[in-house]
């Protein structure tokens, strides 16, 4: 458990540091390292696929968008953000982590622990069976993607 | 298995925290969408802990695929059309879209 603690925090240490690093491109890489522990997280969960997909596609495919992005909006990388933003940060979260834990230990017992009906068979037949219509889903919503970014990435007609 | 599920809900939750503080505080618009990104893990642990708490950890890893292939559509839609408001533009300000002609 002790293990699980360390990088549940470390997962909550990098993703403040992305938000509030001021130079973009350690703000990406700090979210791909977040990732990664979740990764690492999600395999310690005995979730070895969505792991390997965390790691792989968000922490890979995701972070190579943004630092594309960012290296094509070169220039636009110094909009001045508040600085009382980054000083009341420490209290809200304070606060937050206050009242997470209040509310988590008073629902503590209340919550009744209807155990699910264990799974049967292996992930791809849970996958190809029960869940056939989210992989519909999910080809319909790349397509949705791809023509997006196409249509965003046309080039304009000569008028 | 109630204290453990209520243990990565804590965790998701301060995620959440994290990202939506980012959406309310920040200007830059590539910042807000790694405030989106913050967010949506936090989503994606509480999906996966949830079937890791009730012994339902395949159709748990099922819904997540199906989450982060959603997230990644959504990502590449939204950095193409940051990417076209810094062309309009020629800032990353969010606040300069306040300004939108016709």
């Amino acid at each position: 458990m002790i293990i699980e603690i360390a990088l549940l925090c470390g997962l909550v240490l990098f993703s403040v540091a992305a938000v509030f690093f001021r130079d973009l491109l350690r703000a990406a890489i700090c979210l791909a390292v977040a990732s990664l522990l979740l990764g690492i997280i999600f395999f310690r969960m005995k979730a070895p696929y969505i792991g390997a997909f965390e790691i792989s596609v968000v922490a890979g495919l995701i972070t190579v968008l943004f630092i594309t992005t960012i290296a094509l909006t070169k220039t636009g990388g110094d909009v001045r953000e508040s600085k009382a933003a980054s000083w009341i940060f420490p209290l809200f979260f304070v606060a937050f982590l206050i009242l997470d834990f209040l509310v988590m230990k008073s629902l503590m017992g209340k919550i009744p622990a209807v155990e699910g009906t264990p799974d049967q068979g292996t992930f791809g037949e849970v996958l190809w069976k029960m869940r056939t219509f989210d992989l519909v889903g999910q080809i319909g919503i790349i397509f949705a993607g791809v023509l997006a970014v196409l249509a965003l990435f046309r080039k304009r007609d000569k008028e | 298995m109630s204290s453990t599920w209520l243990f990565y809900m804590a965790f998701a939750a301060v995620l959440v925290f994290i990202g939506l503080y980012c959406l309310l505080s920040m200007r830059n618009l590539i910042k807000l969408f790694i405030g989106i990104e913050v967010i949506s893990k936090g989503v994606s642990l509480a999906l996966v802990a949830t079937g890791f708490a009730k012994k339902n950890i395949l159709v748990a890893q099922a819904l997540a695929v199906t989450f982060i292939v959603i997230e990644v559509s959504v990502v590449a839609t939204a950095l193409a059309i940051i990417i076209n408001t810094y062309r309009h533009t020629g800032s990353l300000d969010v606040r300069r879209l306040t300004k939108l002609k016709g």
